[in-house]
């Protein structure tokens, strides 16, 4: 926990492609390194779509949303909803019933500025898509977080977007291959890590593999790393201590069977990630 | 070249996984150029007839692309008639 400088980081979560794990990857990062004990943002910039609220639980306590907060109806800080299980961190929900037109870059990267001052770390959910949602995502983040799943248009996706976020000057792009499983990469039905590396050619910063727990985490709005029984809650607090500097040997994916064992023998004398 | 050597090993191996990469392979590289299959069979067309102008062809050339990291280049190969 060193990082007290005068600026926090803006990382962009992004894809391309709907549905390969974008706002669960924000929502577990954030309330990871909130519960590290950093000072986490996060921006949901779906607008006209918002899913983070519901992801991570808070949609109950919604006010305001950073359309009203860009359009000068509210402040920033009266946005911010503060998450009572993790006091560090905070959500600038996204407006539903307006559309991605409604801002532009330059605002995202003014909320986001402010942000940066008081915040740690500041994570903008992007929409999927490569429209006008995705370049007020991208305007404001110093780097950038491609997730996709080991599925043919999930990279294609992917790479399109890479190629974009490098159009966009970004140079520290890193991918996350959410949904990855193991047994299908072994009966040679799925690509694998390496395949992906080798496809994209950017630096790997995290493989989440595929677990029905997401899902059970989801419906109850608690971000999966509260479930310490969860592979994948694993994998998001081994990222987040990635994100924060710490170097994070990357989980060696099991079968679950091997799995299951592994995690009640490690319970007992490895430290929690 | 790396990836060369690897396919030789895997071509025994007609598996879901390599029909996935091999498929990403082509429309990643197309992708990236901005190009379609298309494209490249009238690239490889006018090439042809510009050396046929000044040569004799033997065979059929080659038009493809080759992978550097996230660059690509097109590799084109022509069999010229010997004496």
């Amino acid at each position: 926990m060193e990082k007290n400088q005068s600026k926090g980081e803006a990382i962009v979560v992004t894809s391309g492609k709907g549905g390969v794990g974008k706002t669960t990857t924000v929502a577990n990062l954030s309330t990871s390194l909130a519960e590290m004990g950093y000072k986490v943002a996060v921006m949901d910039l779906d607008i006209g779509l918002k899913k983070l609220d519901l992801i991570l639980g808070l949609e109950n306590r919604v006010i305001y949303d950073i359309v009203q907060v860009i359009e000068g109806e509210c402040t920033l800080k009266q946005a911010l909803v503060k998450d009572k299980r993790f006091p560090g961190l905070s959500m600038l929900p996204a407006a539903q019933t307006r559309n991605k037109d409604d801002i532009t870059p330059e605002q995202v990267q003014q909320v986001c500025e402010s942000l940066k001052e008081e915040f740690d770390y500041v994570f903008l959910d992007c929409p999927a898509g490569i429209e006008q949602g995705f370049k007020n995502a991208i305007a404001a983040a110093d780097k950038a977080i491609v997730v996709t799943n080991p599925e043919i248009s999930a990279v294609r996706d992917a790479d399109r977007i890479i190629g974009m976020l490098e159009s966009a000057q970004y140079n520290d792009i890193n991918l996350l291959v959410n949904r990855v499983q193991n047994d299908m990469v072994k009966s040679g039905n799925m690509m694998s890590i390496e395949d992906l590396t080798e496809h994209l050619c950017i630096n790997l910063l995290g493989i989440v593999p595929e677990d029905k727990n997401v899902l059970i985490s989801t419906n109850k709005g608690e971000p999966i790393i509260l479930n310490q029984r969860s592979q994948a809650a694993q994998a998001f607090n081994n990222i987040a201590h990635r994100i924060s500097g710490e170097d994070v040997p990357f989980l060696q994916l099991e079968d679950v069977s091997f799995w299951s064992k592994l995690r009640g023998l490690g319970r007992s004398f490895l430290p929690t990630r | 070249m790396l990836s060369f050597i690897k396919n030789i090993f895997k071509q025994d191996d007609h598996s879901s996984r390599r029909q996935a990469n091999d498929r990403l392979r082509v429309v990643l590289a197309h992708d990236r150029a901005g190009t379609s299959s298309e494209l490249m069979e009238t690239i490889q067309e006018e090439i042809i007839q510009v050396i046929a102008k000044h040569m004799d062809i033997a065979g059929k050339p080659e038009v493809n692309f080759i992978r550097e990291g996230r660059h690509s280049a097109l590799d084109i190969s022509i069999p010229i008639k010997g004496r």
